[in-house]
């Protein structure tokens, strides 16, 4: 097996936490003696390497952070000049985001379930998880180690089955949170976490509240 | 205030504004944006508009007069071409574009984590579009979407079914 990884995120690669990702489950990949050639597709000007890797091989994974319930804009703008395939070619899915619940992903999942259809392709499963908004901002060894989760499931991708198994569906983690635990990240967002984005900004130089209404009232 | 956004290659927002117009004295105020030959960037992730300048986007392009617009709104139709069954990217990339509406700041609502938004009046989401559309999938993801800014879908519309769609703007 050799795969072509694709990031779909907009974001540059350097922050990307898509990126980061990636690099853990490659590492996943790697052990197991599984080939991979990995691209991003945040810079346009490689599009057309993309679509050839994509062409050629026939072992493709999307990796994409959820943009507003589905694919970022430009990933499918990407995904619209792709030709169509045939069943050779086995696209799958790595679908992360920043809320934290499974419950969060599925529509976007759904989207992504029906795609490698419409690119005439064979389904590979999707993996979904979400939690993953502050890895831009972790240092170096935290992001190893809130990613390494990743790694396993490379391991598990290199095993043949895509993301179909059970393994692969477990991974997620909660559908929904129960109650006492969103009482209890309630009050987390209102106090500790809070503070943490605003420490954040000061430190991208920003200097009026996160909450702060620039258009006048209506 | 009925915001029409026509993402469509055949402007077909034109014709659905002179059917609101024709339903006679009730016709809802409303604007139409075209936006062919605007230049409207996708999202590109920075969190700028979360981060560094609340409420403000990082790209200066035309997307701005179309974010005010959508603050204003009552209800915003997005009008679109479909590919593989969902909206066009140029509609996409108007929806991804709405973060500098939104907060950082989290909470929790009907037991989901949702971000908070940042105006206190928020717009329903309504979509007619051209050609193939997967009609059930474009339903939930508009509720799913309107869910997200705490308002409410307005629905999925072919546009064969617009008499439909503008029966719901009045």
């Amino acid at each position: 097996m050799h795969v072509v990884i694709i990031n779909g995120s907009p974001r540059v690669q350097k922050y990307s936490n898509t990126e980061q990702i990636i690099a853990a489950f490659a590492k996943g990949l790697s052990e197991k003696g599984i080939t991979f050639e990995a691209y991003a597709i945040s810079n346009r000007k490689t599009w057309d390497t993309i679509r050839d890797a994509y062409i050629k091989n026939d072992e493709i994974l999307i990796a994409l952070p959820l943009y507003v319930e589905c694919v970022p804009g430009l990933l499918l703008e990407f995904l619209e000049t792709l030709p169509k395939k045939d069943e050779h070619t086995r696209l799958s899915f790595l679908l992360q985001s920043g809320f934290a619940e499974g419950c969060q992903l599925r529509c976007g999942e759904e989207f992504l379930a029906k795609l490698p259809e419409y690119l005439g392709v064979r389904y590979g499963g999707c993996l979904v998880k979400g939690d993953n908004f502050c890895i831009r901002f972790w240092d170096e060894k935290r992001q190893a180690q809130v990613t390494k989760p990743y790694q396993a499931m490379g391991k598990l991708f290199a095993e043949g089955d895509g993301f179909l198994r059970e393994e692969a569906k477990k991974f997620t983690g909660p559908e929904y949170f129960p109650l006492p635990i969103r009482l209890m990240m309630g009050l987390i967002f209102k106090t500790f976490v809070k503070k943490m984005f605003q420490k954040t900004a000061a430190s991208w130089g920003c200097r009026v509240p996160l909450d702060e209404k620039v258009y006048r009232k209506i | 205030m009925v915001l029409m956004v026509d993402t469509t290659a055949k402007h077909i927002g034109k014709a659905i504004s002179e059917e609101l117009l024709r339903s006679g004295k009730n016709a809802a105020k409303f604007e139409l944006i075209d936006t062919a030959g605007m230049h409207i960037s996708h999202c590109a992730g920075c969190n700028y508009c979360w981060l560094k300048t609340p409420g403000v986007c990082a790209i200066q392009d035309d997307y701005e007069p179309i974010l005010r617009k959508i603050n204003e709104a009552d209800q915003v139709w997005l009008i679109s071409d479909t590919h593989f069954g969902f909206v066009s990217w140029q509609t996409k990339n108007i929806i991804d574009r709405i973060m500098p509406l939104i907060t950082m700041y989290l909470k929790f609502k009907d037991g989901q984590m949702r971000h908070v938004m940042r105006y206190n009046h928020q717009p329903d989401i309504g979509i007619i579009y051209t050609g193939d559309g997967d009609q059930a999938y474009l339903e939930r993801w508009c509720q799913r979407t309107a869910l997200n800014l705490g308002s409410r879908s307005l629905g999925a519309f072919s546009e064969t079914n617009r008499k439909e769609a503008v029966s719901c703007m009045l």
